[in-house]
């Protein structure tokens, strides 16, 4: 960080300024002027939180997605339909079995396996055709898409959220304070939170692995450079039918997570796709900390949007986007 | 390969006449003769919902195959640019939906036109950002982008609900949305467009494009503006995709999100995919195979005992079985089939054969 | 296009190629560390040295793959470090490559013409050239000059690996080249091609003067006049082939003591 201050002042400069006001934004009580231009400072949190529990959805699929294109070089068109199709089958492992938990495991299992099966059957004998091979996935895209309609149909499916998650919890951020001088907090939705936190949790054990394991390493070494993977002598197969396989279970238990805080529905797929794409665009291929930058980024203005100015929302994503493209092409945290 | 050597033989001296010249054979004579008299023999359902459609999907999969085939783009932005320009034409001529600015349809045309190849121009210069696979990725985002963006904008684009009655100009005394004149004007743009691009590919743009396919770094080295050239490309590619979506919104009288949302989106690329990228004339077949599939699916599904909406299905089964067996698609099938009928019925032909 | 007149008027007013502390720095590796380097118009230059010396690298930063680290480059007088390289190669700069870097899904015709076109105006032509047009006829020139004719119409992909070198020649030829730079010309050429080789090289014009990287020294040292050492990123030594075939350094870190 010391470099990245020497080597960008101004930057550094705006960063902090940034930084304070977003502090300020949310953890001070908004004075009655500020409120009447800028509305509620409830909204302002709900947004603001809305939009980071929603980047740790979009984290969660999208990792899988960056370590997916970023290793293979294979844009995993079907990641979306992977989402969805974990959600689903999560729905119904909640409803067989009665348990939210057990619901991950199953979506990840039954994401992880098809990922397993695409890898070694299909992707594997095309191996160096890049293109080929996203068509493949495009082409499966299409076919899940249509079996999870003609399974689940049209109607939206929500996952009920575990009792002992209902609910919200009082955060220490003042909304606004009584004429009393009491003040008043901000209720959030505890499995909101959690999930939240969940996402944190695996992000950090996904960057430990990739880190600190001869896995990672080697993970790391290929997404650099593919050739010299082979020449490394590594299991270069066996790491591809793991990552593919990771990233697809990845999604898989992402579907449960949206199917709780939103519902799942055909088109949902597509939402979650193109959120993957633009994470990935705007943090970098390859780079996981780069779809947690990407994730909250893209979660935030969102959120944002959405309560500020509902039917230019997607704009702000897409400007983000394009600025990003713009300004630093290979993504905010590429390697390059 | 068939392929190969029918372009050599077009290449033989850069300067060469057009390409379908040298390849005029009886099978593509006799094409040419039934499509031009097909009024007289088909019914006007087939006319405007087969072939129609074909020529009108196969426009905009042209532009498609232009920029992949000779540029090595793969681009899911054409049908953003096609609906583009319907909704361009919806909003500035004569709609159902009041305010429609009421312009006269030449002129409204010749509007999206401009504004089109302007959007082309954008999305190229967000494409060419990147390198390879991405640009399938960009222009994705763009295209569902302004899938979103259309769907929930009610000011511009009048939302999920899009904009209806919009007429088919009447010209030169004759009302342009009959089923036998419509027949002409998309048989005369798909004409147009596939001369157009098949002649351009022997031009030196088209060479140039051709040649930063297969190696950009080696045409910056010869002196060529590689990015720039990929961003003409894509206006040119731009202008064909907005022919093909004012031609479907003449046909249908409306447009709605549906037209430009992700699934059409990547139908157009499993058209070009499926007919074959290489060649001109592959976007046409294979939007002539969608057309016939999309048309008769439900009759055929339901004859097995499927369920008889399960046409996406079918596409998605059909493009993984040409990925898998034929990437070149169909116009790869057939000439591997001629091959294998040449080789078997006259001595075997040296490859190369025909050239200096 | 200037005329050959104006280019040999131009020829001693300005060095063909200046470069003044280059430096280039992959991360933590210095693949150039200060380099500088005078090349007169019409010389006929080699750089020689081991693997990793960073010979491609100083090509590549020439061309203007990449920009230098820190330094700069002048050609012909002008400053072209920050430009890109399809302006370097618009003011007479070419350049061959070590593995050849064609269009395989061209004919050689092609390729040669599309070498044409670049260095002229209407690279964005729509319209299709006649047979009469007059890069037409200077692309099938070449094609002859490179001894290629006869499979003028074949696709690049087909060729012998021999063809596929004598094409990248051709490709440096074409426009009015002022500087080539000739990367491992001789790499896997027969004694014959070799032979071909040394042929074209020598017979160019005077005007047109090229640096070439080679690690045969027999060609190397046959179609030059001046020799530039290059190891580990750095130039350690420069002078005729005579006296660098004859330097014991060199000697000890080129040619392995004794090797002629």
């Amino acid at each position: 960080m010391n470099s990245f201050i020497a080597r960008r002042p101004i930057w550094s400069l705006i960063i902090l300024v940034v930084a304070i006001a977003l502090t300020w934004l949310v953890f001070a009580p908004w004075p009655p002027g500020f409120e009447a231009v800028f509305g509620r400072k409830k909204l302002f949190l709900n947004a603001a939180l809305n939009g980071i529990t929603l980047g740790g959805l979009y984290f969660l699929v999208a990792s899988g997605f960056t370590l997916i294109f970023g290793l293979m070089r294979n844009v995993n068109l079907a990641h979306g339909s992977i989402y969805l199709l974990g959600g689903y089958f999560g729905y119904l492992a909640v409803d067989a079995t009665g348990s939210w938990l057990f619901s991950f495991v199953v979506a990840f299992v039954v994401a992880a396996l098809l990922g397993v099966i695409l890898q070694v059957a299909v992707f594997r004998r095309m191996e160096g055709e890049e293109l080929r091979q996203t068509l493949v996935t495009l082409g499966i895209s299409i076919v899940l898409a249509d079996l999870m309609l003609w399974a689940f149909g049209g109607n939206s499916w929500q996952i009920q959220t575990p009792t002992w998650l209902r609910g919200p919890v009082e955060l220490p951020l003042v909304t606004a304070v009584k004429s009393s001088g009491e003040a008043v907090y901000l209720s959030y939705p505890i499995v909101r939170l959690v999930i939240f936190l969940a996402s944190v949790v695996i992000g950090l054990a996904m960057w430990l692995v990739l880190n600190r394991t001869r896995v990672g390493m080697i993970i790391r070494a290929g997404v650099d450079d593919r050739e010299m993977l082979a020449a490394m002598g590594a299991p270069v197969q066996l790491v591809f039918v793991i990552v593919f396989a990771f990233g697809a279970g990845l999604a898989g238990m992402a579907g449960v997570v949206g199917g709780t805080f939103q519902s799942l529905s055909p088109g949902e797929d597509t939402r979650f796709l193109l959120a993957s794409l633009i994470v990935v665009i705007v943090g970098g291929m390859g780079s996981i900390p780069g779809a947690a930058l990407g994730a909250i980024m893209i979660g935030l203005a969102e959120q944002v949007g959405l309560a500020y100015f509902p039917t230019y929302a997607i704009v702000l994503t897409f400007l983000i986007m394009v600025l990003v493209l713009a300004v630093r092409p290979q993504g905010l945290l590429a390697r390059r | 390969m068939a392929l190969a050597e029918s372009r050599a033989r077009g290449a033989s001296s850069a300067a060469s006449q057009l390409p379908w010249l040298q390849n005029l054979n009886p099978a593509a004579v006799l094409v040419a003769v039934v499509v031009l008299i097909m009024p007289a023999i088909a019914s006007s359902f087939v006319l405007t919902q087969i072939f129609g459609w074909a020529y009108m999907l196969g426009t905009i999969a042209l532009s498609l195959m232009f920029l992949a085939g000779y540029g090595g783009m793969v681009s899911l932005a054409q049908v953003t640019v096609a609906g583009f320009a319907g909704y361009v034409v919806a909003i500035l001529g004569v709609n159902g939906v009041p305010g429609g600015r009421g312009w006269p349809w030449w002129l409204a045309v010749l509007a999206a036109l401009i504004l089109s190849t302007v959007v082309g121009a954008i999305v190229g210069a967000l494409a060419v950002r990147t390198e390879g696979i991405y640009t399938i990725m960009i222009t994705l985002a763009i295209a569902a982008a302004f899938y979103y963006f259309t769907n929930e904008n009610y000011a511009i684009f009048n939302g999920h609900t899009g904009i209806d009655g919009i007429p088919t100009p009447v010209f030169l005394g004759v009302d342009w949305h009959a089923p036998i004149p419509f027949y002409y004007l998309t048989l005369f743009v798909a004409v147009l467009c596939w001369l157009a691009v098949s002649y351009v590919s022997r031009a030196p743009f088209g060479l140039a494009l051709q040649g930063i396919r297969d190696n950009p770094r080696r045409m910056a080295a010869l002196g060529f503006n590689v990015n720039a050239h990929r961003v003409a490309a894509y206006v040119f590619a731009a202008l064909i995709a907005a022919l093909g979506g004012i031609l479907l919104v003449w046909s249908y009288g409306e447009i709605a999100p549906g037209a430009v949302s992700v699934s059409a989106a990547i139908d157009i690329l499993v058209i070009a995919v499926v007919g074959g990228i290489g060649n001109p004339i592959g976007p046409f077949i294979g939007a002539l195979i969608y057309a016939v599939l999309k048309t008769f699916a439900l009759d055929v599904l339901v004859a097995f005992g499927l369920d008889g909406n399960r046409f996406r299905l079918l596409i998605g089964l059909g493009f993984l079985a040409i990925v898998f067996f034929s990437p070149d698609g169909v116009i790869g099938l057939w000439a591997r089939w001629r091959n294998r009928l040449q080789a078997g019925s006259a001595p075997p032909q040296k490859a190369g054969d025909g050239h200096g | 296009m200037d005329s050959v007149a104006q280019r040999l008027s131009a020829v001693g007013s300005a060095n063909a190629l200046e470069l003044r502390g280059v430096t280039r720095l992959f991360g933590a590796l210095a693949a150039l560390v200060d380099v500088s380097l005078t090349v007169r118009p019409g010389e006929r230059r080699a750089v020689l040295g081991s693997n990793g010396a960073g010979k491609t690298t100083l090509f590549n930063c020439i061309t203007g793959d990449f920009p230098p680290s820190s330094g700069t480059i002048r050609f012909f007088g002008e400053d072209v470090t920050a430009f890109p390289p399809q302006e370097r190669i618009r003011r007479g700069l070419r350049r061959t490559y070590q593995i050849s870097a064609l269009f395989p899904r061209l004919s050689v015709l092609d390729n040669v013409y599309l070498a044409c076109r670049g260095v002229s105006r209407g690279r964005y032509s729509f319209i299709q050239p006649r047979r009469s047009d007059a890069l037409v006829h200077a692309a099938e020139n070449l094609v002859q000059a490179v001894h290629l004719t006869a499979i003028k119409d074949r696709f690049v992909a087909e060729l012998a690996y021999g063809q596929q070198r004598q094409l990248e020649i051709a490709l440096a030829l074409a426009g009015a080249p002022r500087l080539i730079l000739f990367d491992e010309p001789a790499a896997g050429l027969s004694p014959t091609e070799r032979a071909e080789l040394i042929e074209i090289l020598s017979s160019l014009p005077a005007y047109i003067g090229y640096i070439i990287i080679e690690h045969d020294m027999d060609v190397a040292l046959r179609v030059v006049e001046r020799i530039t050492m290059m190891h580990n990123g750095r130039i350690f030594k420069e002078g005729a082939p005579q006296e660098i075939e004859a330097d014991p350094e060199v000697q000890e870190l080129y040619l392995g003591g004794g090797h002629a």
